[in-house]
């Protein structure tokens, strides 16, 4: 296969139990029947071509937008890796620092001998850090979730758009740090991050700000719910944190515990 | 004169096509228009034929070309465009279908029958309603392989390259919903065999 449908094409679909079993014989009549049959079942209408063009639009000028950083308070932070590196080997430190000098202070008590466990790597204060980073940001971003989601249309509110877009800006800020970790090397979290990302982009969007002269994020709000719905619904988003946030706590404490 | 100005029109698409990748490529807004415009009918029947209802056509067929466009720069060529674009609607709209299972799963099973059969036409509604239940009842790869080459006419060929499986896994699969609906339609085989 080559390299542009690499990418694209699905793993091999489920042809069911039976894939390997050998099809018994046609039956012409059914072939010919069936084939006459089929072009009629549900049959698609007429392609909605505007409405699916504005809506593609509009995906695409939230991503141009949050890319070049042209949403209000949200900073492109990847096109700055030196401001990257230096905020995490500050976090690296501090959690370092944090688990040498409190945690171990703790288990001075403990009346079991000491076992020889040799040195932890640095690479495990990473990990361990960055999952009760990651438990931590998940939780706040489900919490602007489901606000969100029982706010109804906060646009309408400059108030409440607001408080979201403020809020957003702050998750979003942690999930880029957290995607651009290098600690970061869980897969599924990994993907969960840059779900949540494009999500967050969009509230942030749809909330509008002083840097939105034209008022664009009103106009575009139902195209904008419609999109942030989608991609909620599509992604598994709430439940994919609700799962992955007492994986990450319990994981972070087991590391912890070690 | 008549015939090298037809192989010269005959020529162009092919040469416009380039042109066009090559001026989306560049972030040109017009030359992303022309694509959508040229690919788009196709694609949302597909995702149409696949994921069954109009909600989700339209929302996997947005995402095909979202996608399509931000990778655009990544394209290089080595297949058609559209068949790019198919490959990347059958992915996601299997990936809808999956999301709906387990969807389904989790929450009150819902009457897929009639979401599927809104739009069937009502000259026979039981033996459509029962055709339709068939076909959503195969293997989901069967039934991405009968819809494609029953119901859109694409080729083996075709079906294979969005699928990432050799053309005769295709002919085989077809083969076995075929068979898989003719068993399933057992009573009435009066309308095949009169």
């Amino acid at each position: 296969m080559n390299d542009d449908l690499k990418n694209h094409t699905n793993d091999e679909p489920d042809f069911g139990p039976d894939a390997g079993v050998l099809p018994g014989p046609a039956d012409p009549a059914f072939d010919a029947w069936i084939a006459r049959v089929a072009p009629s079942l549900n049959e698609p209408r007429a392609t909605p071509r505007l409405e699916m063009w504005q809506a593609i639009q509009a995906a695409r000028d939230t991503a141009r937008d949050a890319e070049a950083g042209r949403l209000p308070g949200v900073t492109p932070l990847r096109r700055r890796p030196w401001r990257l590196m230096s905020v995490i080997a500050a976090a690296l430190l501090l959690g370092v620092a944090i688990d040498r000098v409190v945690l171990r202070e703790a288990e001075r008590p403990s009346v079991t001998p000491p076992v020889a466990t040799g040195p932890r790597s640095d690479s495990n204060d990473a990990t361990r850090l960055y999952r009760i980073a990651a438990a931590q940001t998940l939780t706040q971003a489900e919490a602007l979730l489901t606000a969100y989601r029982s706010d109804g249309a906060p646009e309408q509110n400059a108030m409440d758009a607001q408080q979201l877009g403020r809020w957003g800006r702050e998750v979003l800020s942690s999930t880029r740090l957290l995607m651009d970790s290098p600690a970061g090397d869980d897969p599924q979290l990994r993907a969960l991050f840059n779900d949540l990302e494009l999500v967050l982009v969009q509230i942030i969007q749809l909330s509008g700000g002083e840097l939105d002269p034209q008022n664009r994020a009103r106009e575009r709000a139902p195209i904008d719910r419609a999109l942030i719905e989608r991609a909620l619904e599509s992604k598994d988003l709430l439940p994919r944190i609700r799962t992955a946030v007492p994986a990450g706590v319990a994981g972070a404490n087991a590391a912890s515990d070690d | 004169m008549e015939t090298e100005r037809s192989s010269l029109k005959r020529a162009d698409p092919l040469a416009d096509q380039h042109a066009l990748l090559e001026r989306a490529r560049r972030g040109d807004p017009s030359a992303h228009r022309a694509l959508y415009d040229a690919h788009v009918d196709r694609i949302y029947r597909l995702t149409f034929r696949l994921t069954g209802t109009e909600h989700a056509a339209r929302e996997v067929t947005q995402d095909v070309f979202v996608r399509a466009f931000a990778g655009i720069e990544g394209f290089r060529g080595d297949s058609a465009f559209s068949t790019w674009l198919h490959s990347i609607a059958v992915s996601l709209s299997l990936n809808e279908i999956r999301r709906r299972k387990r969807e389904r799963a989790r929450t009150a099973p819902l009457d897929e029958a009639n979401e599927l059969t809104d739009s069937a036409p009502r000259s026979d509604p039981l033996l459509r309603e029962r055709v339709m239940k068939a076909v959503n009842d195969l293997p989901e790869g069967c039934r991405t392989v009968f819809m494609m080459h029953d119901a859109e006419g694409y080729t083996h060929q075709e079906i294979a390259t969005a699928l990432g499986v050799t053309a005769g896994t295709s002919k085989a699969q077809l083969a076995r919903a075929r068979e898989k609906l003719r068993a399933a339609l057992a009573q009435f085989a009066g309308e095949w065999n009169p």
